[in-house]
């Protein structure tokens, strides 16, 4: 006899869905759009169809749930879908693309330099979190490139605050005429020295 | 699972390990080996990356909390002699399953009242064989007092101790890989998860699928435990987060567990 008493049968399982994937998106149902959000990973024509529910879906798990799909699917299409919703007015969803987007960064990072130079001031702010997740080479590349042009203060400073965690050594110049560019914002300024100083205690990376 | 370049030693280490005991003479010739998954090499490699280090009652402020105030919460719902599903995944060689079984027997005055259904699941075979045999040494019982360790185990020689067929009989173990839906889904729905240490193994999007996964294994209601390093709040902002006294612990939304 177990001490601990066991039960007999089968055990609780949520209820069944049985809509179809893409019929499941728009479905009434929130635990059937849930499961068809999910199941949507495994068929790679549901790129549109999942970014077009995404815009309309009211319950966070279900969206949360589309997005970890279009993340999994993960290739040009997915991450040109996923794209457009960074400029979107609603706060959830820019936050969720940016995830995503970090999430399937080899298919994102070719179309990081031109996110980086995008006119509006808040793309290029959450461009600057997607070179977070590259190598530290291809991240200060970019990074730095986009420093010595930026006029921004605000871009200047996500672009800093990424490159103190993976910038290397060449990007200690950049930064330092970063900051001569910039001498009225405090701020910067001390995120500036804050990256070089820990830039500058890195030992050198490995090249292979 | 993810290994950054701080864990080459570790990755190396196992690599040669495997190709020692398949005779490869070369890392070309292995890989072909693990490939074609020869003499089903690639669930012997699988658990020989896996962490298998644990104890009984590590980090006993969640023990604390599931009986003092979790399962308070999961059984106001249901009636006299239902059923509470509790899930270790992964459950690594049994300490942690064992534990809850003897934690809810020492501390649990309900703990006859209710059918009990503790299950641990591990993606290492080799891991859910040791939590069959249930032989455990002196390390892994360093935090049980004398009189637990005589009253649920047997000494096998000086250094290991066998658990009881009684307790060995209150847990039941299967594979599971947690980041596969077709895998965690046919577990059921549970009231407790404790999920520890394994998250942090794995990349962003398998994090997410795998907290996906957990969500649809808990009964609305239902809590999941971390290990103290994790934080779910940081991987999904599908569970809420609960502040007891003993412990933070993640819940699922929605009606009390049934």
């Amino acid at each position: 006899m177990p001490l601990v008493r066991k039960p007999t049968g089968a055990p609780p399982q949520p209820p069944p869905v049985t809509t179809g994937i893409l019929e499941g998106l728009s479905s009434p149902n929130e635990d059937a759009r849930w499961a068809a959000a999910r199941a949507a990973a495994d068929l790679a024509e549901s790129v549109g169809p999942l970014t077009a529910a995404l815009q309309l879906e009211p319950v966070a798990r279900v969206r949360e749930a589309m997005f970890t799909s279009l993340a999994r699917i993960g290739n040009g299409e997915s991450a040109a879908g996923v794209l457009p919703l960074l400029r979107s007015d609603a706060a959830h969803l820019r936050a969720g693309a940016l995830d995503a987007l970090r999430i399937m960064i080899r298919d994102t990072r070719e179309l990081l330099p031109a996110l980086l130079e995008d006119s509006d001031v808040d793309i290029r702010i959450l461009s600057c979190e997607l070179a977070r997740v590259l190598p530290g080479n291809e991240a200060t590349s970019l990074l730095c490139d986009l420093l010595r042009r930026e006029q921004d203060a605000n871009v200047c400073a996500a672009a800093v605050d990424v490159l103190a965690e993976v910038g290397q050594s060449e990007a200690l110049p950049v930064l330092a005429a970063c900051a001569a560019k910039f001498p009225d914002s405090p701020f910067l300024c001390f995120a500036i020295q804050v990256a070089a100083d820990r830039i500058s205690a890195q030992p050198a990376p490995i090249r292979g | 699972m993810v290994f950054t370049e701080a864990k080459r030693y570790y990755v190396e280490r196992r690599v040669v390990e495997r190709m020692v005991a398949t005779g490869s003479a070369s890392f070309a010739g292995y890989f072909a080996w693990l490939r074609t998954d020869v003499q089903h090499e690639i669930e012997l490699f699988i658990n020989a990356f896996t962490v298998n280090e644990t104890y009984f009652y590590r980090e006993d402020h969640q023990l604390k909390c599931l009986t003092t105030d979790l399962l308070a919460e999961c059984v106001r719902a249901k009636k006299k002699d239902g059923r509470i599903r509790i899930w270790c995944a992964p459950c690594s060689t049994g300490e942690e399953p064992y534990s809850v079984a003897i934690w809810l027997l020492e501390k649990w005055p309900l703990v006859d009242q209710y059918e009990i259904e503790i299950l641990g699941s591990d993606i290492d075979t080799a891991a859910l064989q040791a939590c069959e045999q249930g032989i455990f040494g002196k390390r892994a019982l360093m935090r049980l007092s004398a009189d637990v360790i005589d009253r649920y185990f047997e000494p096998v020689d000086d250094e290991h101790w066998k658990i009881l067929d009684e307790l060995r009989q209150s847990v039941q173990f299967s594979r599971v890989n947690i980041v596969e839906p077709a895998e965690t889904r046919p577990h059921g729905q549970f009231d407790v998860i404790f999920c520890r240490n394994v998250l942090i193994y794995f990349d962003d999007a398998s994090r997410r699928v795998a907290a996906e996964n957990l969500f649809e294994n808990l009964l609305p209601g239902g809590f999941i435990c971390l290990g103290h390093t994790e934080s779910m709040s940081r991987i999904s902002p599908l569970f809420d987060v609960r502040r007891f006294a003993d412990a933070i612990v993640y819940q699922r939304p929605g009606k009390e567990s049934v």
